[in-house]
């Protein structure tokens, strides 16, 4: 089922226009930090590594978490929308195949998202600004071996992070009638969840969103990596939540009503 | 090119056993029960509502019965059952992934049931579909209702299947189409494959089935053979000569009567095989040109649902 829902939606126009676009926005941003910078070489404290760096705090929580949720939402709706998920079932595929296919094809999905724009956020920044020793405003330089692993460390967490917005989004794709609507319930809760990790006063309902973790890859670049692990597990508490749901969801379903 | 089907002995291939479903406050199907044998072509028929893809969705698994069950080549039928892959099922219209191929569409439904590509009666599928270069070349969004319809169909017959469940499968086909489909349907059917086919075109069904159904509001109104709905002892027989035709079939003891009309003599001879008068009249020298059920099947569904109708 994997390579059918992949071979299926990364054909979509939609799919690649977000790939696109996270090839486009790291190049654009490359491009605005140089002039500002004077040009190629003209901040030799600014490496690669920190434009890498830099792009990921832009893109997090809310533009990646936009681009995991499409995935999820047109994965999750897309045979509804269709019409073909009656021919799915006569395959035969099962509740469990269908379900466990299209979330391996959103980690997919999400991790080649994830893939393609720290690709090009390091080749955009070798190009302008040269790979150099990661830079730590007052303190020493990190080696860019080590930043490079932290990095890559963050890319792994980050993506983590978005699978859980994106089995929310996938879920609600195969709840509701059209993607579109899942898609909106799910950059509300997405935004509601970051306004709300701003307030004090919700801590209490805060430390239960996957999205009051999200922040945390910064602990990579420092020394506190262990305030990762309550966070992976908030994220694969919410994937577990949501992909049980989605499969009672099915089950209890009449495919013809 | 691989036959996807062996001859099998007769058996209950598509079964229903006092199914029952409701949708809200609406009877859909009402203890319906009824088996269609390996080799046969058994036709659902019955007017817009009466319960037929109602009837179709619980035999492919796509709907729990209230009660009652549905079984496919002997295994009970749920929803994506091990057995579908050796089930054929076109229901409720074709549906497809608008951006891609036909042929892509074709694979990619073939692969989700986790089997290689391609499966072994694909090239009869494809030539029954006759989309030629725009299986491959165009998008299915770009098809026109007929080609989806063809490529539906494919899609149905393309692993060989050993039952099928058409559900108003001539919809959108040209009067050529349907003749193909028509016979693609008998030699499947000759093979060993059992087909369940609904269809409101009653003169194709006439052409087409062995066994019929006739449901109205839920529930069979009758089932069996065709020839005997069809078969009330009324012939009709075009002959050369017609004074001499009728000398001969009066001689016949189950013949009740004979009436001319022109080159045609009406004959009732209930419980007496038409195949024997057919040979009454050939050992007496006479050409026959045609022999027809003096009732259409039309006449026949329509009568029996309008009795229903009174009845209810």
């Amino acid at each position: 089922m994997l390579y059918v829902e992949l071979a299926t939606q990364l054909r979509r126009v939609r799919s690649l226009i977000l790939l696109g676009v996270l090839v486009v926005l790291p190049v654009l941003a490359g491009v605005t930090e140089a002039s500002k910078a004077g040009g190629r070489g003209g901040a030799m404290t600014y490496s690669a590594l920190n434009f890498a760096e830099g792009g990921l705090n832009f893109m997090v929580p809310l533009l990646f978490g936009l681009v995991v949720a499409v995935f999820g939402a047109i994965l999750g709706g897309a045979d509804r929308e269709w019409g073909t998920l009656r021919y799915r079932y006569v395959q035969p595929v099962s509740r469990r195949r269908l379900v466990t296919g299209k979330w391996w094809a959103l980690l997919t999905c999400t991790a080649l998202a994830m893939a393609v724009f720290l690709a090009v956020a390091l080749l955009t920044g070798i190009t302008i600004f040269g790979w150099h020793p990661y830079h730590v405003s007052g303190s020493s330089d990190l080696p860019a071996a080590s930043a490079s692993w932290a990095i890559l460390g963050a890319a792994g967490y980050v993506t983590v992070c978005l699978l859980s917005i994106g089995s929310i989004a996938l879920v609600l794709g195969l709840l509701l009638p059209r993607s579109v609507e899942a898609l909106g319930i799910t950059v509300a809760f997405l935004i509601g969840s970051a306004v709300l990790d701003n307030v004090p006063a919700a801590h209490d309902v805060i430390v239960l969103l996957p999205v009051h973790y999200w922040l945390r890859w910064t602990q990579l670049f420092g020394s506190h990596a262990s305030q990762l692990i309550p966070g992976l597990a908030a994220q694969a508490a919410a994937i577990a939540v949501a992909l049980a749901a989605g499969y009672l969801l099915l089950a209890r379903r009449d495919p013809a009503a | 090119m691989e036959q996807p089907t062996a001859p099998k002995p007769p058996g209950a291939a598509i079964s229903a056993r006092e199914l029952s479903k409701r949708y809200g406050r609406r009877q859909a199907v009402s203890g319906l029960t009824f088996t269609v044998e390996s080799g046969q072509i058994c036709a659902l028929l019955g007017p817009n509502g009466a319960g037929k893809t109602s009837t179709m969705r619980m035999l492919a698994g796509l709907s729990r019965p209230d009660s009652g069950s549905a079984r496919l080549l002997g295994e009970p039928s749920r929803l994506a059952a091990g057995v579908l892959a050796r089930v054929g099922v076109a229901i409720d219209g074709p549906a497809f992934v608008p951006h891609l191929s036909g042929r892509r569409n074709l694979e990619l439904s073939w692969r989700a049931g986790g089997r290689t590509w391609p499966p072994p009666a694909l090239e009869e599928g494809l030539q029954l579909a006759g989309l030629g270069e725009a299986l491959g070349a165009k998008k299915v969004k770009s098809y026109s209702m007929g080609m989806r319809q063809r490529l539906m169909l494919a899609q149905a017959l393309m692993g060989g299947p050993e039952a099928l469940i058409l559900d108003e499968p001539a919809n959108g086909l040209d009067p050529g189409e349907v003749r193909a489909l028509r016979e693609h349907l008998r030699r499947l059917a000759g093979r060993g494959a059992a087909v369940l086919i609904s269809s409101h075109v009653l003169a194709e069904i006439e052409l087409l089935a062995t066994h019929v159904v006739v449901m109205n509001a839920g529930a069979v109104v009758t089932a069996g053979r065709l020839e005997d709905l069809l078969g009330t002892g009324a012939y009709e027989f075009e002959v050369d000569d017609v004074a001499h035709a009728s000398r001969a079939l009066r001689a016949v003891a189950g013949v009740r009567s004979v009436t001319a009309h022109g080159q045609r003599l009406s004959v009732l001879a209930p419980g007496y095989p038409v195949r024997e008068l057919n040979q009454v009249l050939v050992s007496a020298g006479v050409g026959v040109g045609a022999v027809r059920a003096a009732r259409s099947l039309e006449e026949a569904f329509l009568g029996l649902v309008e009795q229903d109708d009174a009845v209810r």
